[in-house]
């Protein structure tokens, strides 16, 4: 079981990351759009579009990553408080009556909103003779649906920990605050900040 | 068993309103689509009730959101037309979808996250920090105004403030210990420093609040450019009070620990002149003097008189902008060379070949750091006519009109003052200086030259913040590959190696460094951007069951002045700011204020200010401050929690200061964006 969810997780950051090329793409596009603008003095009628889409997609398609790497932003009140067990039910209740209502409504209404778009292949409604758009509200659909897919993942990472008490495991990724990395960075061992502490302990009588 | 009373306060918290739900909830015609208009809206303040519950459990806020509004937009609609309730649901969830995807403001955001993470990942904190100490040295509390200099230019370059406060508690809290600093006072200065990144912009946080309150980003940028500054001035100002208060919380640094050690070349002429300028003079037209190679000298002489030339630069450009129908021909340049031939003192008469050989020198280096075209396009016109030899013939070919505008006299000051200044600081310029300056240029610089070439090319209006977002992505990009390529050049000496396997090194450093600042901002882009997705069905729930109509009657009703409304709501999202994170205060509860706001006449574009300014205090207050918990990972185990707290107490009170500021002179905020957008 524990070697599904994992493969699971590793579609969704495989997905993920490869779409996360997106903002390389999106930046040097719009860098030589300025450039050429300015200094070639030669603008493209679609370079917004191609911003957008880009956007659009980057994040969309993250969505499935970000829930495999239990990055959505959450309200950390109390949940960090809660024994896992606690904290299993719950999600589990809100998985099974926000997040799938919300995800299986989303995914079927972009299914839609695609297959129309699709069938008067729809383009761009910004430049005239602008790209086709179909592709990209393609993208509401399929992303919904990888993570429908990390959804059910999680809500099985849920029984299991009501089951066995503990969280199972999940495949490292890159923080944003990576303590060690940081540490690394700045050239700052942990023989440092103990040494650091002695100073503070050696202070403290004379105050 | 702290924690447990906690818990069971939250627990009851949430008991006491599921049941208020529970029983006001029209149950009895729920669902046969048989409801009046009070029910209702009675409704969608259950739902807002029901979401704080969820919020405060801590499932995933997006998808809460997005499951309540879905279910709670049909309950809406099958109260007027039980037939089409579900068709209409989906459609306006995928159109609320669709308008978050193809957002035109949102796309800054990945953007600027993009440049953060890869500017984080250049690794010039480090040097920043102890460069910028070495430079405050002779201020007082030096090392903790050095810390919030440090905190303000390098979080608003990178947004992101878990890291900046990390960063600075490995780098700031060590040095600031031994130099026997207090230990509250070392935690509050780097922790309110680290948060000053959400409030200066280029900061996200502006853009979120943009796009939900359909305010102008530019705008929002140029205004909160003063009351950012003027937070970290109010820090700095507090800090020099308070060391010259009780210096023995923040005593001085040792006279030999302000030392840099000077290159065998300045130690040579350091001999004969103490001035660097003047030294740096006479070695270059002197015969030969002690034996240095003539183009190392010119070298650290033009390095030397940079600001100057800079100055002059700007101060030109500044000329022709105001008097912009240009005939006569004199320039700025001339102006300003005269001016300081006319200064008796020795070095100044350097100044005079090089004013006028080295403006473009200026511009060169402004323009190697890869800066948006702000600075660039300005400066098109005088490289193009190059071939003339004189500053004063390269204007000419864009003269058209036949009348210049007469010189404004606070032009004529400006230049008196910078002059008078200059002629003050090269006077004092030494050896030290010198060296301090150099390493300032390698830090301090590169990095507020691609802050302010962003923002400058946003509020000017050459580049719309996406676009200067993408090209301070880029920006942050080169000098990421810029200083990892310094680094490695350091560490294996000038010539021992091949170039080639230097470059080779640096590229696949670069390449994990991109691919890191990729997923990352991958993710939290996503974070944010389906935080959303999931608000816009949900506000779209809220407007249509009428909850938003029964909020604002009941404001209305209770008649407040708008100072009591703007003090409300201000206290109102301080509260929230305690156990919510920026994101969901702006993207959640925004919406519900901002319609209110027109019946006060408060402007969005100033209650937005307030807001960031405000949220400023959500990082440092005590029960979730972020800030504080960063901190604490890397400190020392001696340093408590309940330390932190109490050093960034005096800082909260600074930031209410600020608020309260703000709120009294608006024209803190307001006067920029009048200015550029009249």
């Amino acid at each position: 079981m524990q070697k599904l969810l994992l493969l699971v997780d590793k579609i969704s950051t495989w997905v993920g990351q490869a779409f996360s090329i997106c903002i390389v793409i999106l930046t040097l596009h719009v860098s030589w759009e300025v450039f050429s603008r300015y200094a070639l003095d030669n603008p493209r009628a679609w370079a917004f579009d191609f911003m957008i889409m880009m956007y659009g997609t980057l994040f969309m398609m993250a969505g499935a990553y970000t829930l495999a790497k239990n990055s959505h932003v959450r309200g950390d009140v109390l949940y960090g408080f809660f024994r896992p067990r606690t904290q299993a039910a719950l999600d589990l209740t809100l998985y099974i009556i926000a997040f799938l209502p919300g995800v299986i409504a989303l995914t079927y209404a972009g299914y839609y909103y695609a297959a129309e778009s699709w069938a008067i292949r729809e383009s761009s409604n910004i430049t005239a003779g602008g790209p086709p758009y179909y592709p990209f509200k393609t993208v509401i659909p399929v992303a919904g649906a990888f993570l429908l897919l990390q959804g059910i993942v999680e809500i099985i990472r849920c029984i299991i920990c009501l089951k066995q008490g503990e969280w199972p495991s999940r495949e490292a990724d890159v923080q944003e605050v990576d303590v060690d990395k940081l540490k690394e960075m700045v050239h700052v061992k942990d023989e440092d900040i103990q040494k650091l502490d002695a100073l503070i302990t050696s202070r403290r009588p004379g105050k | 068993m702290r924690v447990r009373k906690e818990l069971w306060f939250g627990f009851a918290l949430m008991a006491v309103i599921l049941v208020t739900v529970l029983v006001l909830t029209p149950w009895s015609n729920l669902f046969d689509g048989h409801m009046s208009k009070e029910d209702l809206g009675v409704l969608g303040l259950l739902m807002l009730a029901l979401i704080v519950v969820a919020i405060m459990i801590g499932f995933p806020t997006a998808f809460t959101l997005m499951g309540m509004g879905v279910f709670f937009t049909w309950l809406a609609y099958n109260s007027v037309n039980p037939d089409l309730a579900v068709r209409q649901t989906l459609d306006v969830f995928v159109l609320r979808t669709y308008w978050v995807m193809s957002n035109d403001v949102l796309i800054a955001i990945p953007l600027f996250l993009f440049m953060g993470y890869l500017v984080e990942r250049a690794q010039l904190i480090d040097r920043l920090f102890h460069s910028l100490h070495l430079a405050t040295a002779r201020v007082p509390g030096s090392l903790a105004v050095a810390t919030i200099v440090t905190c303000a230019i390098f979080a608003t370059a990178t947004g992101i403030i878990g890291a900046v406060v990390t960063l600075m508690g490995l780098l700031a809290l060590p040095a600031m210990l031994k130099a026997g600093y207090d230990v509250k006072f070392a935690a509050g200065a780097i922790t309110a420093g680290g948060c000053l990144g959400i409030l200066i912009p280029p900061s996200v946080l502006l853009i979120v609040y943009g796009a939900v309150a359909g305010v102008s980003v530019v705008q929002l940028y140029a205004g909160a450019f003063l009351p950012g500054f003027m937070l970290a001035g109010l820090y700095i100002g507090y800090i020099i009070l308070f060391a010259k208060w009780k210096p023995h919380l923040m005593p001085p640094l040792a006279e030999s620990e302000r030392l840099v050690p000077l290159p065998p070349l300045s130690q040579r002429l350091a001999q004969q002149n103490r001035n660097a300028v003047a030294g740096l003079w006479r070695a270059l037209t002197g015969p030969g003097s002690a034996g240095v190679a003539k183009r190392t000298v010119l070298g650290q002489f033009i390095v030397a008189l940079l600001p100057a030339l800079i100055i002059v630069a700007i101060l030109g450009v500044t000329y022709l902008v105001t008097t912009a129908p240009e005939k006569v021909a004199s320039t700025a340049g001339l102006v300003q060379t005269g001016g300081l031939t006319a200064a008796p003192l020795l070095e100044e008469e350097g100044k005079e070949p090089t004013g006028l050989i080295g403006a473009p020198e200026a511009e060169q280096e402004d323009s190697g750091v890869k800066e948006p075209p702000a600075e660039g396009v300005k400066e098109v016109a005088p490289p193009a006519a190059a071939e003339a030899a004189k500053p004063e013939v390269v204007e000419k070919p864009a003269a058209a009109e036949p009348e210049r505008l007469p010189t404004p006299t606070w032009f004529w000051i400006v230049c008196g003052v910078a002059i008078a200044l200059y002629a003050v600081r090269y006077r004092r310029f030494d050896w030290q200086r010198l060296e301090i300056f150099k390493r300032l240029l390698t830090s301090f610089f590169p990095l507020a030259i691609l802050i302010l070439g962003v923002l400058g090319s946003i509020v000017v209006g050459l580049a719309t913040p996406a676009e200067a977002a993408a090209i301070g992505a880029f920006g942050g990009l080169v000098l990421a590959a810029a200083y990892r390529f310094i680094a490695h050049w350091q560490a294996t000496g000038l010539n021992r190696r091949s170039p080639g396997a230097m470059i080779w090194r640096t590229t696949k450093e670069l390449g994990t460094i991109v691919k890191e600042s990729m997923f990352l901002t991958a993710k939290t882009s996503a974070m944010v951007c389906w935080l959303f997705v999931g608000s816009g069905i949900f506000a779209t729930a809220f407007a249509l069951l009428g909850g938003q109509a029964i909020v604002e009657r009941w404001v209305l009703s209770l008649d407040m002045t708008p100072v009591q409304f703007m003090i409300l709501a201000q206290f109102i999202i301080f509260i929230l700011g305690w156990p919510l994170e920026w994101t969901e205060i702006i993207i959640i509860f925004m919406p519900i204020f901002i319609p209110l706001l027109p019946h006060f006449h408060i402007d969005p574009l100033f209650f937005g200010l307030l807001v960031a300014l405000n949220l400023q205090t959500a990082f440092l207050s005590p029960p979730v401050a972020m800030a504080a918990f960063y901190l604490k990972g890397v400190s020392p185990p001696h340093v408590t929690l309940n330390q932190i707290f109490a050093g960034m107490m005096p800082f909260m009170g600074i930031q209410l200061l600020a608020l309260v500021l703000l709120y009294v002179f608006p024209q803190i905020g307001l006067w920029l964006p009048s200015v550029f957008y009249k």
